[in-house]
């Protein structure tokens, strides 16, 4: 079971903003991208990353993928 | 639309001991990633014997070794123009800003990343929420833009937010003052005396802020003593609402919730704030006044851990308030400057206890504190500008009132008054700075 920083279980509606994150965090890591794609991928994981971290689910530095 | 009074409601509520162990689990990833990434920490860690490995505890957070602005500033200058601090080359950065270099001294030059930038918003989002400012609102920036980080994270948090957001930029205070009116603003941002000079402004051209839409006024970037506080409600018709923040975090560490405990909440799950004996910098129980020390968790290109801030602030438990959040809180703000602090004639002298008082008499439109050496004794003198309109006659009576609390305030200290001409005094949009020591100088 995914848990949050703490070891708790995460609600329905962190899972899924999870995986979103997840999803998005795995999508700007392609070298394919078009320029269009990739920044506004970047532009939307920066906030996202910042959601997940208020919530507790994940704490990550994420420079080397350009955000 | 969700109703909570919380912006983060998760963690805003969460219970102390789980807090305590969120902040461990961040300060050692925080820790790890500057001793990976960081020349400047790996080397200051390494002096200290120091490794992330030994954060087990919440105790251990001592063994981190203390930094300061002149470390940081020497590294900027022996490696310009962004120091050794940062984790990567500026191309990974997004944006750069200074602090406004008040001091006197080099701004330091701060540079960020896209998700570190949109922390910094985040961190002014708990602060507009907990306000109470809702999307239907309309935001009014009264600041220059320039390189200094001002208020820029605050429009960045507006946005976020959903309020319409206005940019005060590259105008005079007579054009803000009337966009403020003209666009029916509900919320306005500004430093406490660029409230006042508004305020002041709106009085000159016949506007009446008191009856117009603006109901919040959110402050920062300066100290904001009870009788200023009072006087901008006065003035605005409106609720003040003090923040606190720096350019070293990029962005606030605190906020002043809606129901106005007398004082700010810090955002603990973002932050970790130490109060220290600046002397002897040993921790300070509640209660007692000591200098901030600050780690923040949020931003990626700075890591910034136990840096001493100079601030001057008490912090209360918080069960100080009712309002349910679970983090601690600064009583009455950020009290003063460290090195704030001045001695005239064997007494302790504070530029916001000066200010406290003067704020007081509503004839007092503008001031300057000024100490000077006369042989071998010193002088305090308050330069003042009275409101337009003053009665000549009322002089004595102002001058000797403001003598007499002055001196209760300090040890019986005599200050001197001396009456200024109206525009002789400097005006602040920024961070004002109403004393000067002449006796350094010399």
């Amino acid at each position: 079971m995914t848990t949050d920083l703490l070891g708790t279980p995460l609600t329905e509606t962190e899972q899924e903003l999870l995986a979103v994150y997840r999803a998005l965090l795995m999508f700007v890591g392609r070298d394919d991208l078009a320029p269009v794609v990739r920044a506004g991928a970047l532009a939307a994981l920066a906030p996202l990353a910042v959601t997940v971290t208020d919530l507790g689910l994940a704490f990550e530095h994420l420079i080397d993928v350009g955000a | 639309m969700h109703t909570s009074p919380y912006w983060n409601p998760k963690t805003e509520t969460l219970a102390r001991e789980d807090l305590r162990a969120l902040q461990l689990v961040k300060l050692r990833r925080v820790a790890e990633w500057a001793q990976a990434r960081s020349p400047f920490y790996r080397r200051t860690f390494a002096a200290a014997g120091f490794t992330p490995e030994q954060l087990r505890t919440w105790a251990d957070i001592d063994r981190i070794p203390l930094l300061t602005r002149e470390e940081w500033m020497q590294s900027q200058a022996d490696h310009p123009p962004y120091g050794d601090i940062p984790v990567a080359a500026d191309a990974s950065a997004i944006r750069m800003h200074t602090t406004s270099g008040t001091s006197g001294k080099q701004p330091l030059r701060a540079l960020d990343s896209r998700k570190d930038w949109s922390w910094a918003a985040e961190m002014w989002c708990y602060a507009l929420w907990g306000a109470g400012v809702r999307p239907h609102d309309i935001g009014y920036v009264a600041f220059g833009y320039g390189s200094f980080i001002g208020f820029w994270g605050l429009h960045n948090g507006l946005e976020k937010l959903g309020a319409l957001t206005i940019p005060g930029g590259a105008q005079t205070t007579t054009a803000r003052v009337k966009q403020i009116v003209d666009f029916g603003v509900t919320v306005v941002a500004s430093t406490p005396t660029y409230a006042l000079r508004m305020a002041q402004e709106a009085e000159i051209q016949g506007l009446d802020l008191r009856a117009s839409p603006v109901r919040t006024v959110i402050l920062s970037g300066e100290p904001t003593p009870a009788a200023t506080r009072d006087l901008i409600e006065g003035q605005w018709g409106a609720k003040v609402f003090d923040t606190a923040g720096m350019t070293e975090i990029s962005t606030i560490f605190m906020f002043e919730p809606a129901d106005q405990p007398g004082g700010c909440h810090i955002i603990e799950d973002h932050f970790i704030e130490q109060v220290v004996d600046p002397d002897t910098g040993r921790e300070l129980p509640y209660g007692e006044a000591g200098e901030r020390v600050t780690t923040s968790f949020g931003r990626s290109m700075i890591p910034l851990l136990r840096y001493r801030t100079r601030d001057m602030v008490v912090k209360l438990p918080h069960t100080a308030t009712s309002n349910g959040r679970t983090w601690d809180l600064y009583e009455g703000g950020i009290i003063g400057r460290v090195d704030d602090m001045k001695l005239v004639r064997g007494t302790n002298v504070y530029p916001r206890a000066i200010e406290g008082i003067v704020r007081q008499f509503a004839d007092v439109d503008e001031f300057q504190v000024e100490i000077t050496r006369e042989g071998i004794r010193d002088e305090i003198t308050l330069h003042l500008e009275t409101v337009d309109g003053f009665a000549d006659a009322s002089w004595e009576e102002l001058e000797l009132a403001l003598l007499t609390e002055l001196a209760d305030a300090h040890e019986g200290l005599r200050f001197l008054i001396r009456r200024r001409g109206a525009g002789d005094l400097p005006r602040f949009e920024l961070k004002a700075r109403r004393l000067t020591d002449l006796r350094v100088a010399r």
